[in-house]
């Protein structure tokens, strides 16, 4: 099984870089950005499979960067972060087409267990329409 | 406060009054005046016509006696009258139907009487000075004034000449005083009223019951009562305002006197009088009353209104205060929330590098390890403080829910707890496990619970009891707060449920908790009553229904 990958989008420096240097040391093929348009654009040069996601940001947030990136390749799968208080998004997300929200702060764990699974599901689609 | 509703309490009254009392006063003074007035004339027009009545009465008693005598005059012969027998015969046919003549003398042109009837030695007697015969000797018919006369005892005479044939002889008779006055006093009406005859001299020819007796000086100036019949206003000489009809005879210069008080009215009029008085009277007191208790009645719902007005304004202050604090919280909690995330990151990444076999070989790794772990458990610990606040905020917000009662309880006196501790308080929960879920605002229901708790604490003092309860009555799910303190005062009562009223010292209750708690549990569907036996501590009870009762 080839490396995962995955890419990590927030708009928090510090947490960003430790997160994408913590899931590479766990043997996933991580990148970062730092902002929805940096995502979009990553995306568009090297798509990752599985989009971990910030709901909150500045300018483009992280649900309107969830329908950017399905509306261009619908078979990659997004995990919401959300904070307490909007978790209300996190179901929005879902009912958009994410796979999953998790509540900050998650446990890498648990983390990398849910990217797991959605690349899983991103396989499988792949392979039934393909 | 107080002085204002005063002020405003005075105002209204003096209003209502001026405006309720001066057009009815004016109105009643108004009427009562003209009234007086009114009645006034009528007593003078019915004087005037007593008067008038009167003098007729008189004038036709006087004029009946001079025709009988005229007549006997006539038809007698001075021979025959010159009879002592001839003339008693006569004297008593005369006095046959009424006792008016008292005496009666025939007297010839030298004065000399011939013959005499009547009560008196008057045989004989020569009357040739006298001013009657003086007068009726000129005018042949002549009626005298009041004059003491020959027996010194007031009387008055009719004199008449007959002078047909032969020698004139003059028939004069003594007219009986008591009959005259008799027919003068009938004029006179009420206890003060009077009725008398004047001459042009101004002496009294009857005798008054006030003015004065027969022959004194009436005490009035004859010269000034103008022809004819009068009615004037005038004061006696004795002080009393009186009504005077004055009516001169037609036939001689008498002047027929009536007197009396314009106060004494009649018995109809004084009856119109008194209810020209009362109505008015009875009027203003009614509106005084009415007026007064209408203020009372207005203000006490004024004050009512404005305390619940601001009971209200408090709790929508207090709601909105506790939203926007929400608001606060939330915002610094996730701007808190970013930087705990990121080192939370860091350190778990540190943690991840850090492994047993690297440690190992550092000078002192096993401390790096611990206080990685302390660190990550710093970091638990403001996550939850962020975590408490993202909650309160969220509950700021008024949103009902389903709720388990008991873990609310247990949340709200978290609050307290400490505070319990601090005041060596015997706490006792007695949650009943088996309580349904109740819909209900968390927020709002902290809120109550937070106020019970904080009164009981309050109440409670040190070393005091507290017991914490829930249960459920029948559809509704309750909590009850028992304290150990003093008890909730029977004169007090539901005045707990006021808003401002407090009995905690001033500055440290603004009164509102309770009244606001009450309206919170109303709004809720809910009740907030209390217990307290006579020594025995106050027990608050709030009650929502359970959501099985909410389908009805």
């Amino acid at each position: 099984m080839s490396q995962c990958k995955v890419l990590v989008v927030d708009d928090e420096r510090d947490f960003l870089e430790s997160l994408v240097r913590r899931l590479q040391r766990r043997g996933l093929d991580a990148r970062g950005a730092g902002s929805g348009m940096e995502a979009l654009k990553l995306m568009a040069e090297d798509p990752s499979e599985v989009v971990v996601l910030d709901v909150k940001m500045p300018d483009m947030d992280g649900i309107a960067t969830l329908k950017a990136i399905k509306d261009r390749d619908p078979k990659v799968e997004v995990i919401l972060l959300t904070g307490h208080a909007s978790v209300g998004s996190g179901v929005e997300g879902v009912e958009l087409g994410a796979f999953d929200y998790l509540i900050k702060p998650v446990k890498l764990d648990d983390l990398i267990e849910r990217i797991r699974d959605a690349r899983e599901r991103g396989q499988l689609m792949r392979r039934a329409f393909s | 406060m107080i002085k204002h509703y005063a002020r405003l309490a005075r105002r209204m009254t003096l209003v209502s009054l001026v405006v309720a009392l001066l057009p009815l006063n004016v109105l009643g003074v108004g009427t009562y005046y003209y009234f007086l007035r009114g009645s006034q004339e009528k007593l003078k027009e019915e004087m005037m016509v007593r008067a008038v009545n009167r003098a007729e009465a008189i004038e036709l008693f006087l004029a009946e006696r001079t025709a009988v005598l005229e007549a006997l005059a006539h038809s007698g012969q001075l021979a025959l009258l010159s009879d002592q027998h001839e003339l008693t015969k006569v004297f008593q046919i005369l006095n046959r139907r009424t006792w008016s003549f008292l005496d009666l003398g025939v007297i010839d042109t030298s004065g000399n009487q011939r013959s005499y009837v009547g009560p008196y030695p008057l045989q004989h007697q020569n009357y040739r000075d006298a001013e009657w015969f003086q007068q009726v000797m000129l005018r042949r018919v002549h009626i005298s004034d009041v004059f003491l006369g020959v027996r010194k005892v007031p009387h008055f005479v009719i004199a008449v000449k007959h002078e047909d044939e032969g020698e004139p002889w003059i028939l004069r008779a003594t007219i009986d005083s008591e009959v005259f006055n008799r027919l003068v006093r009938s004029a006179q009406v009420g206890p003060s009223g009077d009725a008398y005859i004047v001459n042009s001299r101004g002496q009294l020819q009857t005798p008054s019951r006030f003015a004065g007796g027969i022959l004194m000086p009436a005490e009035l100036d004859i010269g000034a009562v103008p022809p004819g019949n009068t009615v004037v206003e005038r004061v006696s000489p004795g002080g009393r305002t009186l009504f005077t009809a004055f009516t001169w005879l037609s036939s001689m210069p008498w002047l027929l006197v009536v007197d009396q008080d314009p106060r004494e009215m009649p018995g109809p009029l004084k009856l119109a009088r008194w209810v020209d008085l009362s109505i008015p009277l009875a009027a203003n007191l009614l509106v005084l009353a009415s007026v007064l208790l209408l203020v009372r009645l207005f203000i006490k719902q004024l004050q009512a209104n404005d305390r619940e007005r601001a009971a209200l304004d408090a709790q929508v202050a207090h709601s909105a205060r506790l939203v926007s604090l929400g608001r606060m919280a939330a915002g610094v909690a996730h701007e808190i929330n970013n930087p705990l995330a990121a080192i939370g990151e860091l350190t778990g990444e540190l943690q991840d590098i850090l492994q047993p076999e690297v440690l190992a070989q550092l000078p002192e790794g096993d401390i790096c390890r611990d206080n990685l772990t302390k660190i990550m458990g710093q970091l638990e610990r403001a996550r939850g403080v962020t975590h408490r606040m993202l909650k309160f905020a969220r509950s700021a917000e008024p949103t009902l829910e389903m709720l388990d009662l008991n873990q609310v309880v247990r949340e709200s006196f978290s609050f307290v707890e400490k505070e319990a501790r601090f005041h060596n308080l015997a706490v006792e929960l007695k949650l009943d496990p088996g309580l349904p879920l109740i819909p209900a605002d968390r927020a709002q229901l902290q809120q109550v619970l937070l106020n019970l708790l904080n009164n009981a604490l309050d109440a409670a003092g040190q070393n005091g009891k507290l017991l914490i309860a829930t249960d459920r009555d029948g559809a509704f799910a309750q909590v009850r707060v028992t304290d150990s303190g003093p008890g909730v005062p029977p004169e007090v009562g539901e005045r707990v449920f006021d808003p401002f009223f407090t009995t905690k010292a001033p500055g440290q209750g603004t009164g509102l908790g309770l009244s606001i708690s009450h309206s919170i549990m109303e709004k809720m569907g809910g009740t907030l009553t209390f217990e307290s036996p006579p020594g025995q501590g106050a027990t608050f009870i709030a009650s929502l229904p359970t959501a099985g009762s909410e389908t009805g």
